[in-house]
Formats: structure tokens, sequence, C-alpha cells
């Protein structure tokens, strides 16, 4: 559909009633052809073609500072405000590796808000424009813990499945994931619960773990990491790796999450979703700063001489989220709502890809303003399982 | 004893007098459920995290005997009142625990008649403060981590609850930050105080927790989520995101009772408490009107008078 110019048979108002997000989810599929291409990155084996390097503190930040003189767009943990968020770096002296950023880097595949095309009324003829994908810049996302280095890696699946998602796809061809694994924790991270461990390399292309000395171990886990160490030899050295600096247990033990699926299919009524969702106060806080939550709104903004056509985060915890058109709402009350979200991260998504909806970060725990504990939810729910 | 070190520890809350009002909540709830004066005691039980308190909606005297009060409360429990909550909730009265600030939000439920005042049973507490957003939740209640709105607090035993339990202990003098930031952005010139915002609310990812918690917002159908007309953009964009807030601080002047639940869950720590007051401070002024822990007749801008001032229809 690009530049398309047709004329409209009447004047008609563009005022589409998109906010019916089931319906138009559904015609989504129906409109373009499945795509069964997967684009995650190719993996190498590691033993034979990349030695284990190291590099300094200041060389990462001078990486930084090559890879923006190269125009690369370099994303990384930087202070924002009073909070840390993944930001643009324009300098390596930005990266701040302290704390774990507020927000996910979803936003880098799956951003806050874009435009998917622009609708113009020109002489009577409506003229669609497309948005062109070739100009999203090559990005380097430098500095994101396992459980955030891993969610791309789980998103490609949904993302190129009845419908290839070029916004997503073109934005996950064009970047490069350093990963940096985590030596702080508090005690609301939960990735060990979940497959996950403060060093996973699931996801990064290239992998840092701090050492005792200041600088950090790397290891190429795929060819974009092969290549980027390749492009800049002087930053990195072949020196023996360190000691690693110790991660922190964490305080939820490990769950089976076979045995929680397990439950999760045979206690969709079970009285459970009552007493722990009965508080949830129907906001998007969760799912917004979840680095695996995709759900998105499509609506055209604008007048209807003049507009964009806009993809933007949605949350199934919102009251409206399967509202149909007749006006009935299949999750009616909260607690539906939030059975939902566990039933998709447990069990749905599992079903459909083979792989789990959650790393574990913790956000969802620390952001909820009612303390909904994922983390102690499924360890009831694996309890109960027993 | 140096006086420095006295001095510190008058500083910190004591957590005996969390226990107290712990043992005077528990009697009082088991008491109203086990001779049925009330169907439901909406309070709060321990997290699961050090230093975290959950709303707890309970039903049964065994149930009853597991709540708490702590620093770490800090729901307003009163937006399980609302229309917004419906359902989750039996029909019946209900015995709610309320610190100062929640009393002013149940306080103006009443005077909305969203609330009757004969189906609630309010126990107010005496509250020395609680633990502020992101704050060390570690050690006990002080300086270091109480929550900004506590610091300048005047309703730490409020008035016209059915009953108040808690002692308060001493509390030390505190700088209200609050009020400081208030003046610091009233003195600015316009030009920047509108960069000030602009630049808090271009972080907004309009998760809608900010209305979500608030007990005034109990539209069944918020304003801002409608599209046919659509009076605000619903996607997360810089102008959207202002007219979003603006809107809202605006349906809010005059009923906000301060409870800084908006400010304490927005995932982008957007200082939106200090919005809401700069709005109370201006119906204060303008109508001498402002939230009370007891209800009274509804804000200036709800409601309608024969004798409202017209001066300013030219």
């Amino acid at each position: 559909m690009r530049n398309a110019t047709y004329e409209a048979p009447t004047p008609k108002r563009l005022s589409l009633a998109l906010r019916e997000r089931g319906v138009f989810k559904q015609l989504t599929n129906y409109l373009a052809p499945p795509c069964t291409q997967s684009n995650g990155p190719r993996r190498i084996a590691t033993q034979e073609t990349s030695m284990p390097l190291s590099i300094t503190e200041t060389n990462l930040r001078n990486l930084i500072d090559l890879l923006v003189q190269e125009s690369k767009l370099v994303v990384g943990p930087k202070l924002s405000g009073a909070i840390v968020l993944y930001q643009p770096l324009t300098s390596g002296a930005e990266l701040t590796l302290d704390s774990l950023p507020r927000r996910s880097a979803k936003e880098l595949y799956f951003p806050v808000c874009e435009d998917i095309l622009t609708f113009k009324k020109e002489n009577g003829k409506v003229k669609v424009e497309d948005i062109d994908r070739s100009r999203f810049p090559e990005t380097v996302l430098i500095g994101a813990p396992p459980c955030d280095a891993g969610s791309p890696a789980i998103l490609d699946a949904v993302f190129s499945w009845d419908y290839h998602d070029d916004f997503y796809q073109e934005r996950r061809k064009k970047s490069t994931i350093i990963g940096i694994a985590c030596t702080k924790g508090d005690d609301a991270c939960f990735c060990t619960a979940v497959g996950l461990a403060p060093d996973a390399q699931a996801g990064s292309d290239l992998f840092l773990t701090p050492l005792a000395d200041g600088c950090y171990a790397c290891v190429a886990v795929t060819e974009k990491g092969q290549t980027l160490v390749q492009a800049h030899p002087a930053l990195f050295s072949e020196a023996p790796a360190g000691e690693a600096i110790p991660f922190l247990d964490q305080s939820t033990g490990k769950l089976d999450l076979a045995k929680i699926k397990a439950w999760l299919e045979g206690h969709f009524e079970d009285p459970l979703w009552e007493s722990i969702a009965d508080i949830c106060i129907g906001c998007g806080a969760c799912a917004f700063i979840c680095p695996a939550c995709h759900c998105f709104d499509i609506n055209d903004e604008g007048s209807p001489d003049n507009g964009s056509r806009r993809k933007h985060w949605d949350a199934c915890g919102f009251s409206k989220f399967t509202n149909h058109a007749s006006g009935h709402n299949p999750r009616d009350i909260q607690n539906k709502r939030y059975r939902n979200r566990i039933m998709h991260k447990f069990k749905y998504y599992d079903d459909k890809f083979g792989k789990t909806l959650c790393t574990g970060c913790g956000r969802c725990i620390r952001a909820c303003p009612v303390g909904i504990d994922i983390a102690e939810i499924l360890t009831t729910i694996n309890e109960k399982a027993d | 004893m140096n006086t420095k070190a006295d001095k510190i520890r008058a500083a910190s809350i004591d957590p005996t007098y969390y226990q107290a009002v712990t043992e005077a909540i528990r009697t009082q709830a088991v008491k109203l459920l086990t001779e049925e004066t009330v169907v439901a005691v909406v309070g709060y039980f321990p997290g699961r995290r050090q230093g975290t308190a959950i709303p707890a909606l309970v039903t049964t005297p065994e149930q009853a005997e597991k709540l708490i009060f702590s620093p770490a409360c800090v729901n307003n429990l009163t937006l399980f009142l609302t229309k917004a909550k419906k359902g989750v909730l039996k029909k019946g009265r209900v015995a709610i625990i309320a610190k100062g600030c929640d009393m002013r939000a149940l306080a103006g439920l009443m005077g909305e008649s969203q609330v009757k005042r004969e189906d609630i049973f309010s126990i107010g507490i005496a509250c020395a403060g609680v633990f502020g957003s992101g704050a060390d939740r570690s050690g006990n209640l002080s300086e270091g981590n109480i929550a900004k709105k506590c610091r300048e607090c005047s309703v730490h035993l409020p008035e016209g609850a059915d009953l108040l339990v808690g002692t308060l202990p001493e509390l030390s003098e505190l700088t209200a930050l609050e009020a400081l930031e208030m003046a610091r952005i009233e003195a600015l010139p316009q030009a920047e105080r509108w960069a000030f915002w602009k630049e808090h609310f271009t972080r907004c990812i309009r998760c809608m927790a900010c209305r979500q918690v608030c007990p005034f917002c109990y539209c069944e159908q918020c304003l801002c989520d409608k599209n046919r007309p659509q009076a605000v953009e619903s996607s997360p964009r810089p102008a959207g995101n202002m007219a979003w807030h603006i809107v809202r601080a605006m349906h809010l002047a005059g009923r906000c009772g301060g409870c800084a639940e908006c400010e304490r869950v927005c995932p982008m720590d957007i200082p939106l408490n200090l919005l809401n007051r700069r709005m109370a401070q201006e119906l204060k002024e303008l109508y001498d009107y402002e939230a009370t822990t007891t209800p009274q007749e509804k804000g200036p801008l709800a409601r309608y008078q024969e004798n409202d001032d017209e001066s300013f229809i030219k």
C-alpha cells in the first residue's frame, strides 16, 4: 500500500471505531499474508569462533562514542530526570549501569507510539502514505540485563506469526544487543524462576560480565556480536577473564513452569482469581513496563482531512480491552482480566510458541499500585499444583 | 547518652506504635465482623516483600486477625468503595481503615453522594506517616524515608471517624518539601513553568494508573476514553498527554484530598500531587474551599448557586 491514491466515493468521516481492539486485531490477521520466516539472530558456536575477550569500562564508553560517530543510534540506560530509562546516548559518559531502567527495552522495536501511515485529502482524493521503514536507523542497545536482552527473542515469534510486523522486524534486523550480566537485584527479581539467570546470554549478540577488577568479560554470542567486535578490535583485549562479581540469590525459588501451566489449564474458574485480583485497579502500568507484554491499539488521529494512523501500547488490564462493538464484554470484571494476564504469560504463549512470556525482571511487582506480586502468585500456584 | 543520638532516635518512629495500631485494628475488625455490624472490612495485609503492604478486602474474623498497620500502608482504601470498583465488595455496611489523607477522600465521596454515611464504619488512624515512593523500607519510618506528603500533613489525628485508633508518637518537625517546590515553580516565568510540565508529561505513557488509583476518578466512562467525539488523543504523545493531565487536574480541582496516590503510582515519577495541590491552593484562594475529613457540600466547580459571582461574564 505504498503511496496509494484513490478516490473516496463520498466524503466520509474517518472516525473509525478502532477502539474495538479485539475486532481490529482479527482484521489484520485476515488482511496480511502469513509469514513463516523468523528474523532472530543466528547463533554461532562460541567455542570455535570466538575467544573469551575482555573490555575495560573506559573502552566500553569509548565504544559508545565510536558507534555514535558511525551515526548509529546507541541506546542504553541513562539518567532521565530522577529516573533511569533506556534513552539514546550521545556519549559514553551518559551510560549508567547501576540501576534497572524503569521501562523495558522493548520500545526499541515496539515504540510507545508510532505512525504506521499518514493520510491527507487533496483535491477530493485521499492520499495515503506508508512510513518509510528503510529510514529506521542502525541501532545498538548497550547495557541490557538478561531480563531485557532476552525479551526480543521471546517477542520475535508473535511479531512474525500470522502477520509479519514490518515495524518490529525491520528494527530488529537493524539492531545489535550488548547484554550485561546483572550483579544487582532486589526481592522483586525472579529471572531464575522463569528459566533465565543473571548471566543468561539468551537474546544478546554480545554479552558482558562485570569482573571484580572493574573490567568486563566479553563473549560474542551471535554473528552480529562477532561483527561488532571485529569492527572495533582496538577496544577489546584477549586477556584472560578475571573473577566475575557474584550474583545475589533471588528470594523466589525455582518454579515448575510445566506444572503451573497444567494447573492453569484445569483451573480457569478457580476462586484464586478473585482472591488475588479483586484489588487490581485496572491500570496499564504492569503491561506497559513489562519487557514481554506487546498488545497494542491502533487509532486514527488528526482530522478527517489530515492525520495519521497510530499504533500505541494497550493493556489487557483496561476495562474496555475486550469490549465488543455489540457492547458485550467477555472480560467484564477485573479478576477475569488479571486471570488473562497470567494465562497469556504462562499458558497461551507457551501453547502457541513454546516460550514463557515473562523474563522475571520484577518491574510489574515494583510498579503495581496495589502490590500484586506475580512471583508470589506463581509460587502459590506451583504449591497448589503439587 | 549524647543529645545527637537522642535526636536521631526521636526522628524515627518506634515500631511499637505500629504494633499497637495493628492490635487495635484487629480487635475492632474481628468484633465488627463477628457481631455482623459490617459485611466486610477494607484494610491492609502484609506484602511478600520487605516493607510492603497490600489492600485486603476481608469478610471473616479469621482473615481480620491478619490485618496490619505499618508505614507500608500507603494505599488509599476508599478507592474500593467507589462505583469504579463495583461488585468487589458485598452489598452492606463496610468498615474501612483510613489515614487522615484517606479520610478527606472518604468525606469527599460522601459529599458527592457516592458513598452513604450509614453504609460506612470508618476506623481512622492516628497516623505518623508512611513510606515514600522508592524509599529505603528496610528500617523504621524516619525523615530519610517518609513520604513527601507526610512532611506537611495536618491530619495526623483526623476528625470525623467513627472510631480513632492509635496514640500518636512524638513527631519531629519536617521541612515541607512540597510547599517549597510549589513556591519555586510559582516564582518561575510562565514559559519555564510550561517547560517544566512539558518535560514531565513527555515521559507519560498513558498507563492511566493515576486515574485508576484515584478515588475521585469514578466515572464509569472517562471523558478521555471516548472517541465519538474524541476530547483527548489516546496515543501517548506530548500534546495528548498535556491535555490528559490538564483535564484531570481540572476535574479534580476542589475535590482532590491530597492523598498523593497518583504521584506514588506513576511509573514515570511525574510529580502529579504538585499539580493537584496547586489547584487546591487556587480553589482555596478563589472560593475559600478545601477538602476536609468531614463531609461538606460539593466543591465550587461541581455545584451551582444563585449567588455565584458572575462579574467575570462580560
